[in-house]
């Protein structure tokens, strides 16, 4: 997993590099995590001055109601740190944390009733979509106007596939990540990202039929 | 590879997620196939859909004050409870939160401004009323004798009858 603060440098870092840079970066945690097991305040404001960033984006995701995002990413820091002794390390700080996000984030939009997100639907038992095709947007297209049109897609999606678009398309997350922070096998974020791209461009066309592609 | 078989496979190529030997025959299939290779750049177009946005601006001081909640026993869910239990009255009560020191040294002025008045009260009430264990409705502060009284009396009749009128008065005394 990803140390959650990625840059346009890592891409040219050997494997090596990148693997040292990531022990590095989990040891740290794991420090503070400690620290603030031991009652040091301080070290537990820097492990929220470290993730603060990929929480707050991955909220406003899902909602783009500026109070709403805020309460959400506070409450997944509430709710770490009150399960932080149960963290053991199998897997990085930054998957713990976000697996805890993704569930706070949902729970709170359902209990809220503000949220489009229906109940989880088994992607295995959906049927195989058809090779829809759509175009991109066009050029003229500010870069806000396409993601209004792209949230209002999601929003219309069931909560399995608009997370695992989030993460892959927004986020940039591997598939071993969104596998861990999911807990199901890469083969299921494999087939699931699948049919959630297929529902999205189903979704865009009926939405917009504009953007469809002879 | 055939066409059924290639096409799940393209968007996990392009997200270069597929080891060698998946991506190895896949790739022989797309160059002589122009259906999946269309397929392919569809699936680019879609990526287009998915704009990078920039970085999210943080509040000032979020991770302080998330901090110093965690560590006051604050388990999250109490404001999304709050927001759901009474939507209209969040506001309020973050404005509060948020203000706390002002708003807690208003109503320490507050209070204190009005235990002084309480005490202006009892103690104005208590110089105003007459005191003693007897009925008497004279103020004790100034308190006159008897003669007193009746040597004022007798000096009000005079100025209000005239010295004529007095004079008999004084006559019948003593």
């Amino acid at each position: 997993m990803d140390d959650g603060n990625r840059t346009p440098q890592e891409g040219v870092r050997g494997p090596r590099v990148e693997a040292t840079l990531m022990e590095s970066v989990q040891a740290e945690d794991e420090s503070l995590v400690r620290e603030t097991l031991a009652g040091n305040q301080a070290s537990f404001q820097l492990l929220v001055e470290r993730y603060q960033d990929r929480i707050f984006s991955l909220a406003r995701h899902y909602t783009r109601n500026a109070v709403d995002v805020e309460d959400l990413v506070q409450d997944t820091f509430l709710k770490a740190f009150s399960r932080l002794d149960t963290f053991q390390g199998q897997s990085s700080f930054f998957t713990w944390l976000y697996r805890i996000g993704v569930n706070t984030i949902l729970d709170g939009l359902k209990r809220r009733g503000r949220s489009p997100v229906r109940a989880v639907e088994d992607p295995e038992i959906l049927a195989t979509p058809g090779p829809t095709r759509i175009s991109g947007p066009s050029a003229d297209m500010e870069r806000e106007e396409i993601a209004r049109i792209t949230h209002a897609v999601l929003d219309e999606l069931p909560e399995i596939f608009r997370t695992v678009l989030v993460m892959r398309e927004f986020e940039d997350m591997a598939y071993q990540d969104i596998a861990e922070v999911l807990q199901i096998s890469i083969g299921t974020v494999e087939s699931r990202l699948f049919r959630a791209r297929a529902k999205f461009k189903d979704k865009l066309l009926q939405l917009h039929p504009e953007f469809g592609q002879e | 590879m055939d066409c059924r078989q290639a096409e799940p496979l393209i968007p996990s190529y392009l997200d270069g997620e597929l080891s060698e030997v998946r991506a190895a025959p896949l790739r022989r299939h797309l160059l002589d196939c122009q259906p999946c290779r269309a397929g392919a750049q569809g699936e680019k177009n879609l990526k287009r859909w998915f704009p990078h946005e920039a970085a999210s601006s943080i509040p000032k001081g979020f991770a302080a004050r998330v901090a110093r909640r965690a560590f006051a026993g604050d388990a999250g869910e109490s404001t999304l409870v709050e927001r759901v239990l009474q939507p209209q009255a969040a506001p309020a009560m973050r404005a509060v939160e948020s203000e706390e020191p002002i708003f807690q040294f208003v109503l320490a002025l507050t209070a204190a401004a009005a235990l002084v008045v309480i005490a202006l009260a009892v103690s104005m009430r208590s110089w105003t009323l007459p005191s003693g264990t007897g009925l008497r409705a004279t103020d004790n502060r100034g308190q006159i004798s008897v003669e007193d009284a009746i040597e004022r009396l007798d000096s009000l009749n005079r100025a209000e009858t005239g010295g004529e009128h007095a004079r008999p008065a004084e006559s019948r005394r003593p």
